[in-house]
């Protein structure tokens, strides 16, 4: 017992009896010998340690003995430990710690990627500015037209990337595809996105050379990412010029529940304002939203999403060389888009989501006399899993499904005809980092359709190199695969793919408030759909058409330079030449203008609690026919030119009122003509131009928040 | 010989008591904490922050080495002139040392003011974009430390820093972020009323309150 109390005592005191103490020196240095400060100098499993100084050297004492374990830890470096024996004399270290590759400062793959987000970087627009952008007047497609490598053409409203047509961006929400993005709408009159801005915290938009994640796109890709959880319940009001809506929230901790309603008319509008076109019918709208969504476990989340929608519109569109009103069409549209995702992080490094979506829509429509029925559905599965190895190494695997079914009936005529596609798609992609300055990616995506009988394989690369000064040039390559738009496989079910190869070189830097971006493109298009007559009535469709893109462009945002204000500007040059459609020679094509720009400015002025923004596109003109002289698209119209201004109040946090008016000059743009189909007895072909709907677009909207917490507000409704 | 046993482990226990538990932790957090109110320069307050970590490792079921080195890094990003990746950096640094914090001391005023701090940090990198997404979840998460405990005299100061600058803005008066200030100086004096000098828990924040307050 004696014993036992002596040894407690000496145990206690232990400390005062030994007076032997270590002088442990050294100096830390990266591989390339340059010298680490700040980097956590200890033995493990004591107080015992320091910090190295400015010059990477460090100097601690220590009253350990025998043998112990020197750890380094410093943030960007991977942790180094040493086993030392403290009773040798005098130790003195020399370290070389070892990079870690951390997704905030390693290099990242900008070749034909546009992000916006909040968190990220290489980041070009942010989640807001999709909404404050003038021009856009609240469609998300709006402010990625003032975006490089896009071109505006003010009778489609789609998106157009680098001489490709609008059908050849495909858009996900949440990794699933979605089908017709788009409301349907009569030739020639633009159309808008479905979906909410409201919705979405982040994007992903690429004009090339993307990931092998993505499929059936032969231009470009936008992956929508949906906000997580929201913070509050609240009530949204919007009351518009051309409509209103309501949207509920209820939020919990870790789930929540939003479902809103809206309603569109634009009849009390346009009996205000004189419109160009002449409507019978001004278009009108509801949808309804229900969206889900559940925290999983620690990480994983579950989201579910339903949007359904009706709408419609009558209008008389005036024929070339004929007296009167002209033509009458009449659309109804019922579009239905659902779908659930997930998730979740698993052990050992493995990652994966998914989900699955449905897609469902119907167009009736009536011309002249003749009545037409489409539906087109899309169901959409995919299941991922990546695997990162380390910090330098990962691993993406991925399988999809794609059921796809068309069918479109002559009303009167009693005729129908339809088709039911499955593909199944495979990818996989590896990214490696040689050093948080340089990383590969390669990616190949394999396809199946059983309606084409056609198996694909499209490899693609991607290389970054990060430069001294933060700047950082990447490069991309790639085959692409799209099957033909709905309406020619019906006639001809053995389509098989169309064919895009891409090249893209890229430079971007992004510091302190401003960010440069330069890319050079080419793209080769293959086995592009030809035919003979309309399009409506195309006959002998085959794959003989090819064609190419090359260009380059440039876009500068500058948060900085003057106070309180933002602006980018947006120059792309396209040189475009293909044959397809119904056209024998490679032309232009009436979509792709050489030069395109764009320049977006916003001012926030705080004394007046409000956000002034102007934006400005122009392009050099679209190429037409003009059948009264020889040859294809060898006409051009007169350069598109478009300024939107907006004004955004915000007299209280939860109250915002938003003004905004589109080609305030009242330019009168062009965007083709339309041509008789026979000459007249003077033996010309009479024409019409394709006009703008309105001389100007004015929108006035009053958002109202109502929550217990008096500062949300809807901003980004706008 | 029984009673003196007994004597010494009475002796022992009421040492560790005094002491929380371990007198090597308390006298390494003292040092630290007097180096973390000094620290002026990025190095003083990455070692700082190296110093709070290790002690955490030594101590893995205390908050306060994970709070100050939270502390310490955002701190340093307040304070860093370097670029947005720098400061997101240390801010993410600190972020995960709020949650290890949050993980032994779950619904701790103190943990969830620091997260606020955090996130408020984040937000003043750029405040132009990042305004309007992260300042709901900064006033949310100020108001839930006030929540909390309605003594906390830094959750408040920082919730009228954070009004402070939501009121310059839009355009509003400081009226709202004044009377927090003045309330939480209020707290202040109560604190160090009833604290003893040589304390754990956190003291900081006095002069946030104070400087807004002048400008009243």
């Amino acid at each position: 017992m004696k014993t036992l109390i002596f040894n407690s005592i000496l145990f206690l005191l232990l400390p005062f009896f030994t007076n032997g103490q270590t002088q442990l020196t050294g100096m830390v240095k990266t591989s390339y010998g340059e010298t680490v400060p700040g980097v956590s100098v200890f033995l493990k499993g004591t107080y015992d340690g320091t910090t190295t100084d400015v010059d990477g050297k460090f100097a601690f004492e220590t009253q350990e003995t025998g043998l112990q374990i020197l750890a380094f830890q410093a943030m960007g470096f991977k942790s180094q430990e040493l086993s030392i024996n403290l009773n040798e004399s005098a130790p003195s270290f020399s370290i070389i710690l070892k990079e870690s590759i951390n997704e905030l400062t390693a290099v990242t793959i900008s070749a034909g990627a546009m992000e916006a987000s909040d968190e990220k970087k290489a980041v070009v627009l942010r989640p807001l500015d999709i909404v404050t952008t003038p021009s856009a007047m609240g469609d998300i497609i709006g402010a990625f037209q003032t975006l490089p490598g896009t071109s505006t053409v003010g009778n489609d409203g789609r998106l157009f990337v680098r001489g490709g047509d609008a059908s050849e961006t495909a858009i996900f929400i949440d990794g699933m595809k979605v089908g017709n993005a788009f409301g349907t709408t009569a030739n020639n009159v633009p159309t808008r996105t479905r979906f909410n801005p409201n919705l979405f915290k982040g994007s992903f938009f690429s004009t090339g050379g993307y990931s092998a994640e993505y499929g059936q796109a032969l231009s470009s890709a936008l992956a929508l990412q949906t906000i997580d959880l929201p913070l509050r319940n609240q009530g949204d009001i919007s009351l518009m010029s051309v409509g209103m809506g309501y949207t509920q929230t209820l939020a919990g901790e870790k789930s929540s529940l939003t479902a809103s309603a809206n309603f569109m008319d634009l009849s009390p509008y346009q009996a205000l304002i004189k419109q160009n076109f002449d409507w019978e019918r001004s278009p009108y709208s509801w949808d309804a939203e229900v969206s889900a969504r559940r925290k999983w476990g620690k990480n994983g989340m579950v989201k579910a999403y339903l949007h359904t929608e009706a709408g419609g519109m009558q209008l008389w569109q005036p024929q070339p060389g004929q007296e009167g009103r002209g033509q009458m069409i009449t659309i109804h549209n019922r579009y239905t888009f659902a779908q659930t995702s997930f998730r979740q992080s698993g052990k050992k490094d493995w990652n994966y989501y998914g989900g699955i979506s449905y897609s469902d829509n119907s167009d009736k429509i009536n011309l002249n006399t003749i009545d037409v029925k489409q539906r087109n559905r899309l169901i959409h599965g995919k299941i991922v899993g990546v695997k990162g190895f380390s910090d330098r190494f990962s691993i993406k695997n991925g399988l999809e499904t794609f059921t796809h079914n068309y069918v479109e009936h002559l009303v009167e005529e009693g005729l129908s005809r339809s088709y039911l596609d499955q593909q199944v798609n495979i990818f996989t992609e590896t990214d490696y980092y040689f050093s948080s300055k340089m990383v590969f990616r390669g990616g190949l995506r394999s396809g199946y359709s059983s309606l084409a009988g056609e198996g694909w394989l499209d490899p693609r690369v991607s290389l970054a190199y990060k430069l001294e000064n933060e700047g950082q040039f990447s490069f991309a390559a790639g085959t692409f695969s799209q099957l033909p738009l709905e309406q020619q496989r019906v006639i001809n079910p053995e389509l098989g793919n169309t064919k895009a190869s891409h090249l893209i070189l890229n430079y971007f830097i992004s510091k302190s408030g401003r960010t440069f971006r330069a890319e050079a493109f080419h793209k080769d298009y293959k086995q592009l759909v030809t035919f003979e007559g309309l399009p409506q009535a195309a006959l002998n469709l085959r794959q003989d058409g090819a064609g190419y893109a090359g260009g380059m462009d440039v876009f500068y945002r500058d948060r900085k330079t003057i106070k309180n204000t933002d602006f980018w500007i947006t120059y792309s040059y396209v040189n475009s030449r293909r044959q397809f459609a119904h056209f024998s020679t490679k032309v232009q094509p009436g979509f792709a203008p050489v030069h395109n720009g764009s320049v977006v400015v916003k001012h926030f002025i705080p004394k007046l609690q409000s956000q002034l923004g102007t934006s400005s596109s122009f392009n050099d003109g679209y190429t037409f026919t003009d059948l009264n002289h020889p040859g294809e698209m060898n006409s051009k119209t007169k350069s598109f030119q478009d300024l939107s201004i907006s004004w955004s109040y915000l007299p209280k946090p939860n109250l915002i009122i938003h003004l905004a008016c589109s080609n305030v000059l009242g330019r009168n743009n062009i965007f083709g003509h339309q041509f008789t189909q026979e000459p007249n007895e003077a033996g010309q072909f009479e024409s019409l131009p394709i006009r703008q709907g309105a001389p100007r677009f004015l929108f006035l909207g009053i958002f109202l928040t109502l929550s217990k917490d008096k500062t949300a507000n809807q901003l980004n409704n706008l | 010989m029984k009673t003196s046993i007994l004597t010494l482990a009475l002796f022992i226990s009421w040492v560790s008591l005094a002491f929380a538990n371990d007198p090597a932790y308390e006298k390494a957090m003292l040092t630290q904490l007097e180096n973390l109110k000094s620290a002026n320069s990025k190095t003083e307050y990455q070692a700082a922050a190296n110093a709070f970590e290790r002690i955490g490792n030594m101590n893995t079921d205390a908050w306060h080495p994970p709070y100050y080195t939270a502390l310490a890094y955002t701190q340093m990003a307040m304070r860093a002139e370097g670029s947005m990746k720098e400061k997101d950096a240390l801010l993410d640094k600190a972020m995960e040392h709020v949650k290890k914090a949050a993980d032994i001391s779950p619904s701790n005023s103190e943990i969830v003011a620091m997260e606020g701090y955090v996130i408020m940090a984040k937000l003043s990198a750029d405040p132009g974009s990042r305004g309007q997404s992260l300042s709901p979840i900064v006033l949310q998460t100020f108001g839930k430390a006030m929540g909390l405990d309605k003594t906390n005299p830094r959750a408040m100061a920082l919730m009228a820093q954070m009004e402070n600058g939501m009121a310059q803005f839009f355009g509003q008066g400081p009226e709202k972020a004044c009377r927090l200030a003045k309330t939480s100086l209020e707290l202040f004096d109560k604190e160090s009323e009833t604290t003893l000098s040589n304390t754990l828990n956190p003291t900081w924040g006095r002069e946030l309150a104070e400087g807004l307050e002048k400008s009243c």
